[in-house]
């Protein structure tokens, strides 16, 4: 079954503990205080944004018919078949922005230093989104998807 | 069991196989491609070019693809004739293939100018792997390029020589580098930023002749002055390779004329890709945009029609993502108001950022972003589903722009469904 990211936009307060475990989790450390000083600080995959009083955490929602993978002239981004994920490959990445010009969420944004694409990867490393687990108003659930 | 034959294997090519293949194990599947090479990322050859990449990183899909998708894949053939009432195509070698149905997306060719010394060695239109490895076997001695024309196959390749240690003179006919992407403002940025990493730009010139013994060694411009180089690229846009259907009864315009099922007149001959003239949603009218994300769309399309979904294709449109030297780029639809448009524009020429939108009767049609670029793919669903943008229109250009100001603009589907009030 596929897991994805799901919001209670009520219970969204934007306290942005999201942003900041999602960079910590992606770091090389994983810890905070090592985090912001390594070479290449890594940005957010998931961003609060407001609209009519209302918070909206926008992140990557592993599309299934993705444009990003029909758009990426390097193959880098790819669909997983069993995970039901949108998988980006770092190494095969050119950074040709074509995935940011496709997302229909605005949820793929240019790292211009790395020259990689910011997108969730559902914190493949770790094993679990590091946003869903650490949100203080449980605003964000990792669960099963309840279909489009 | 019908035989689908696939002239052409590149993006529209292998979208149209694994389309297929979801719906159909059965049909037998033939790639006929005039390239020896198993399918390649064709807009990686300026990152080879430039050393950014290895050759092995070109591959689109695994070395078992086509095993895997059941399909005979015949590499550095060509399809001379295509007979519409015989359903065969005659390739180069004489030998006659018969098909059921056929997916016509041989792609497009470097419209090469007539100019005196055209064929010498070093000269490329910069579009094959073969062309790029002879182009890297050159740039390794050179010492100078020149590119003719300021499109982006030819400043993709200015960028590489760069890379490479060339010294590199972009030749551009009109005032500007990317006059068919951006508009003259945006272009001005870009040609600048070019310039101040050492690309050479010489506006309002042309090349008379290509002076060499075999070998490339100067261009003449049309001044009279002669410049020194060992590689001469020609960024002069591309043609459709649709020569071979001349005699077929296949309706042609600049390319291949198709209906919104992306087939051609003739019932069971589809086409898709570069040579494919399909509807551009901007225009409002048939065009090709030789891009590669029309490309494996019309081929999904296409492919899925084959196997008689009867998928209508809403229609291409222009759309362009690039980086320059650290400078992200996108362009998309429209880039200079026609009569009767609206613009909205935002540009900092010292921090290198520069938005323009333009609408018409509050619809968007077109986008340009320099330096900011975040956001662009909601901007393309604009444009793409037509949506009255009324409501958001003084949201477009502020920094704190994003999906949830416009959500509602898109009815109830993709990431608006995960909002929703959770259990």
């Amino acid at each position: 079954m596929k897991k994805n990211l799901y919001f209670d936009v009520k219970k969204c307060m934007a306290c942005r503990t999201c942003e900041l475990v999602c960079c910590v989790g992606h770091s090389l450390v994983k810890e905070l205080s090592k985090a912001i000083k390594e070479k290449q600080i890594v940005l957010p995959k998931i961003k609060v944004s407001a609209n009519s009083g209302k918070n909206f955490p926008i992140t990557c929602r592993h599309c299934k018919d993705a444009r990003c993978i029909d758009a990426c002239i390097a193959r880098a981004l790819t669909f997983d078949n069993e995970k039901k994920e949108v998988i980006h490959d770092k190494e095969k990445c050119v950074g040709c922005w074509m995935c940011v010009m496709v997302c229909p969420y605005g949820a793929i944004r240019p790292d211009k230093q790395a020259r990689i694409p910011v997108r969730c990867d559902h914190c493949i490393e770790i094993g679990e989104p590091q946003c869903a687990k650490s949100c203080p108003t449980k605003a964000i659930i990792f669960k099963e998807e309840t279909g489009d | 069991m019908k035989h689908i034959y696939i002239i052409g294997n590149s993006a529209a090519a292998i979208s149209a196989v694994e389309s297929i293949r979801l719906h159909d194990q059965e049909s037998q599947i033939t790639i006929i491609s005039e390239e020896e090479y198993p399918a390649y990322g064709r807009c990686l050859i300026s990152y080879l070019l430039a050393g950014d990449i290895p050759e092995s990183k070109l591959n689109l899909r695994p070395a078992d693809f086509y095993q895997q998708n059941k399909v005979d894949l015949l590499l550095g053939k060509k399809v001379v004739e295509l007979s519409v009432k015989k359903r065969r195509v005659t390739l180069d070698d004489g030998e006659k293939k018969e098909f059921d149905v056929a997916l016509i997306a041989t792609g497009a060719r470097p419209d090469m100018p007539e100019i005196k010394g055209i064929g010498k060695q070093g000269v490329s239109g910069f579009r094959t792997l073969n062309e790029t490895k002879e182009l890297i076997s050159i740039a390794t001695f050179a010492k100078a390029a020149c590119v003719l024309g300021g499109g982006l196959i030819g400043l993709k390749a200015a960028y590489a020589l760069k890379k490479r240690g060339l010294n590199v003179l972009v030749i551009v006919k009109s005032k500007h580098v990317l006059s068919q992407v951006l508009d003259d403002l945006g272009a001005k940025m870009v040609g600048r930023h070019l310039e101040a990493k050492g690309i050479e730009i010489l506006i309002d010139q042309d090349v008379s002749e290509i002076i060499g013994n075999g070998q490339v060694r100067a261009i003449k411009l049309l001044s009279g002055k002669a410049i020194e180089a060992s590689i001469v690229i020609v960024g002069k846009g591309v043609k459709p390779n649709i020569q071979f259907l001349k005699e077929s009864g296949i309706n042609t315009d600049f390319g291949i004329l198709t209906n919104e099922y992306l087939e051609t007149n003739v019932q069971g001959i589809f086409a898709a890709g570069d040579v494919c003239q399909s509807f551009d949603l901007v225009r409002g009218a048939a065009f090709i945009n030789a891009l590669w994300p029309n490309a494996v769309e019309q081929g999904r399309i296409a492919g899925l029609n084959i196997v008689g979904k009867n998928l209508k294709y809403i229609g291409s449109l222009s759309l362009n993502a690039v980086e320059f030297f650290g400078l992200p780029i996108v362009s998309m639809g429209l880039k200079k108001a026609e009569p009767g448009c609206e613009t909205l524009e935002a540009s900092n020429g010292k921090a290198q950022i520069y938005k323009k939108f333009i609408l018409k009767d509050n619809h968007l049609k077109g986008f340009i972003g320099i330096g900011n670029i975040k956001n662009s793919g909601i901007f393309l669903r604009m444009i793409r589903e037509g949506v009255d943008i009324s409501s958001v229109k003084n949201d477009l250009l502020s920094d704190s722009f994003s999906y949830a100001k416009v959500m509602d603009l898109f009815g109830k589907d993709g990431l608006y469904s995960n909002y929703q009030e959770q259990k």
